[in-house]
Formats: structure tokens, C-alpha cells, sequence
């Protein structure tokens, strides 16, 4: 019985540092992506859409670029198996689903990613309608992934 | 015989045909989201309004608008399921399904103006409150949707009941205003003196309703802004000009100007 918990015990272990540290390493590294991209979407938002007479395009620019690397870090790392019971900075809300709808999920992803290089591109060019229209791609893809496979509290 | 009487009020019927889309057009911006979250704030906002001017009209509106008349109390209730009850308004069953839509979009809108999506909306209350208690309203706000449409589902069920059952139509009076009953129930219960709608109870049922919403939608927090700056520590700090720079100089600095005053490297 012992022999068996260790094994079992030992094989988890290997199977989620292979990925990217254990469990709770994992979800606390996404919760802070995700706390980094909605302080980047309300900087974007503010100057963009509540206030826009104070739009700075460096600002929004760099912003948008920030949301882009987050997007393009391969964030599907910190999903591994067992990421949907665990506490990082607190309880993860991954839906056990997540595992079973793994084509959806790709779905998602890709149309999160590419919303947010096309924000970061569009942001270069300091045209703030054109930003206005791809930020409201960008959130209308978080909320993609967020109905999927987000709990809802 | 039959007789036709006035039973809602123009202002009774505009507030609900532009509450049904309003609550049609909060369901769906809110469900596409994306840059349409925005829209499904302000419709809130707009709910907000015509709850106000509903229940400001339940006390100085027409007879069959007010709470009074139909306002679904025990023995009313009781008499009603007895089979005892004459009446031609709400009848209390269905007068407390108006009180219990009204409470629970009362419940959204309420929610609603401290909630975030956790992407990029905040109601416009969010900043009053700290993240976890907003986070925990929108959860309220998320659950009490099931509410609302279960309600909405029986409202929608009971006029097809009607239509199929009684062969009563229940959305004409609600689009004319108007509606037939027999002589002797309109005699019975003296329908012919119900009080009419009145431009100046109209006017203020319309400001007290459209001041409210200004409030929520922004006006409150522009306001405080105001009284903070002439509020008696400020005031009393601009008496010394050494205490005003002092005062200036501990101020916390806005946002802007954090991020103006950071290092352009950093």
C-alpha cells in the first residue's frame, strides 16, 4: 500500500515537473499572467475607449505589446493534467472539461493569440479606431476562452 | 355586454415595452461581449432608470399602475386562489410575478453597477469596493440571471395560458392600453373611475427617474470629486500657503501622473 501511494506519488510528481514545476507552481504562474493582462487591457481600455482624449500611443502601444508576449509565452505549459484542483495565489476555476476539449481549447487559444498580435500591430500604427475595433476582438477572445473552460463563480 | 375601459397607462406601457428591450438587448450584448460589454452598461444603467420611474409611478401613476391597487397581499392572494377575487388589473397571482421581476432586475441592476467582467469592464460603482466583493457580486449577478429568465419564462407561459385557456389576449391592452370586460364586472367594481396618468406626475416621475440615472452613470462619481476639493480640510489647508504646497506636495498623485513621473526605462 505504500510501496503503491509512493509510486503513484512519485510518478505525478515527474509527470508535472516535466512540464512546468508542480501544480500549485503552475496555476500561480497563470493566475499572474492573467492578473498582468487585465492591468494591460484596463490601460488599453482607459485611453482608448473610456477617456480617449487622453490616448498616448506609446502607452497603448507598449500595452498592447505586453498583452501580445503574454499571449505568445505558451501559456498551454501551465495547463497540465491535474491543473484543475489546486490553489495558487488561490483556487484555480479550470473546469475539469479543459482535458476533454482539447480541440476547443486550441480554438480558443488561437483566436486569443492571434487577436493579441494583431492588437499589438494595429497599436503601432497609433490609429486609435483601429485600436478601438481590435481591443473589442481581444476581450470578445478572452471571454471565448473564459465560457469554455472558466468556472463561473 | 361588454365595455371598454382604460387600464394602462400610456407611461405604464411605454416603461414596459421598453423594459422587455431593453432586458432582450442586456441579454444578448452581454453574452456576446467583446466591445459590446460596454453597450450591455449603459442598457444597465437605462434599466436602472426605468426601475426608478416604475416604482415612482407605483405610488403617482393611474390607478391600475399603483402598488396599492393590486399589490398581491395574503387575504388578496388568498381570495384569489379560493376563486373569490374580482378584479381587473393585475390579478394578485400575477401582481406578484410583477413584484418579483421588478425585485430581481432590481437585484441585477444592483449588482450589476459594482460588477466586473475580469477582462476589461467595471460597473461604475466598482471603484467604491474592493476586488473580492465585486468579484462576489458578479457571481450574485451571474446566478440571479437563472432567476430572472425563470421568471421571464412563466411572465411569457402565462400570457400563451391565457391566449390557449382563457382566450383572454393579454399583450393587446398591454399595446392599446385599452380593455373589454363585461358590464356587470365593470359596474361591480366602479372601473370607471380610475384616475387618469396626469402630464405633471408624468414630468415627475421623469426627473426623480432621470436624476437617479445620472448618478449611476457617472454623475456620483463627479460629484465627489467636487466635494472633495472644497471640502473643509482643503479649505482650511488654502488658508497657509506653507500647508498648501505641504498639502500639494503629500497628495497622492493621480495615476497619470505616477506613470508621467516613473522612469521612461522602467
Amino acid at each position: 500500500m505504500k510501496k503503491k501511494l509512493a509510486l503513484s506519488l512519485l510518478l505525478t510528481a515527474s509527470a508535472t515537473a516535466a512540464i512546468a514545476g508542480p501544480i500549485e507552481e503552475q496555476i500561480r504562474f497563470r493566475q499572474s499572467a492573467y492578473s498582468f493582462l487585465a492591468w494591460n487591457t484596463g490601460k488599453i481600455k482607459k485611453e482608448v475607449v473610456d477617456h480617449p482624449e487622453t490616448f498616448n500611443k506609446d502607452y497603448v502601444a507598449a500595452a498592447a505589446n505586453a498583452i501580445a508576449a503574454v499571449a505568445n509565452s505558451g501559456l498551454g505549459e501551465l495547463y497540465g493534467e491535474g491543473t484543475d484542483q489546486g490553489i495558487g495565489w488561490k483556487q484555480t476555476r479550470l473546469k475539469p472539461e479543459f482535458f476533454q476539449k482539447k480541440t476547443e481549447v486550441t480554438q480558443v487559444a488561437n483566436t486569443f493569440n492571434q487577436a493579441a498580435n494583431e492588437l499589438a500591430k494595429v497599436a503601432a500604427t497609433g490609429d486609435i479606431n483601429l485600436i478601438k475595433t481590435q481591443f473589442g476582438k481581444v476581450t470578445e477572445s478572452c471571454k471565448g476562452c473564459h465560457d469554455l473552460i472558466r468556472i463561473k463563480e | 355586454m361588454k365595455v371598454t375601459i382604460h387600464i394602462w397607462d400610456l407611461p405604464h406601457r411605454l416603461f414596459h415595452w421598453l423594459l422587455a428591450a431593453s432586458v432582450v438587448a442586456a441579454y444578448v450584448t452581454a453574452k456576446i461581449g467583446g466591445a459590446l460589454i460596454d453597450w450591455h452598461g449603459r442598457i444597465g444603467i437605462f434599466i436602472l432608470g426605468l426601475l426608478i420611474f416604475r416604482i415612482v409611478w407605483g405610488f403617482i401613476g393611474s390607478t391600475h399602475s399603483r402598488f396599492v391597487t393590486f399589490f398581491p397581499t395574503f387575504s388578496r392572494l388568498s381570495a384569489y386562489l379560493k376563486g373569490r377575487w374580482e378584479g381587473i388589473g393585475h390579478n394578485p397571482l400575477g401582481a406578484l410575478s410583477v413584484i418579483a421581476l421588478l425585485a430581481t432586475l432590481a437585484v441585477q441592476v444592483g449588482t450589476g453597477l459594482f460588477a466586473n467582467d475580469d477582462i476589461a469592464f467595471q460597473g461604475p460603482f466598482f471603484d467604491f469596493i474592493d476586488k473580492d466583493l465585486s468579484d462576489k457580486l458578479t457571481s450574485w449577478h451571474n446566478s440571479s440571471l437563472n432567476v430572472l429568465l425563470g421568471l421571464i419564462g412563466l411572465h411569457l407561459a402565462a400570457i400563451v395560458y391565457y391566449r390557449a385557456a382563457k382566450k383572454t389576449n393579454l399583450v393587446k391592452p398591454m399595446l392599446t392600453g385599452k380593455k373589454e370586460i363585461p358590464v356587470a364586472l365593470a359596474e361591480a367594481i366602479d372601473a370607471g373611475h380610475g384616475n387618469r396618468a396626469g402630464g405633471v406626475r408624468f414630468a415627475l416621475s421623469l426627473f426623480i427617474s432621470s436624476t437617479v440615472t445620472w448618478g449611476a452613470a457617472g454623475g456620483i462619481t463627479q460629484l465627489s470629486k467636487i466635494t472633495r476639493i472644497t471640502s473643509p480640510c482643503c479649505s482650511f489647508a488654502w488658508a497657509s500657503g506653507e500647508i498648501t504646497q505641504q498639502h500639494q506636495a503629500t497628495a497622492p498623485a493621480t495615476r497619470q501622473q505616477q506613470i508621467a513621473q516613473a522612469p521612461a526605462s522602467f
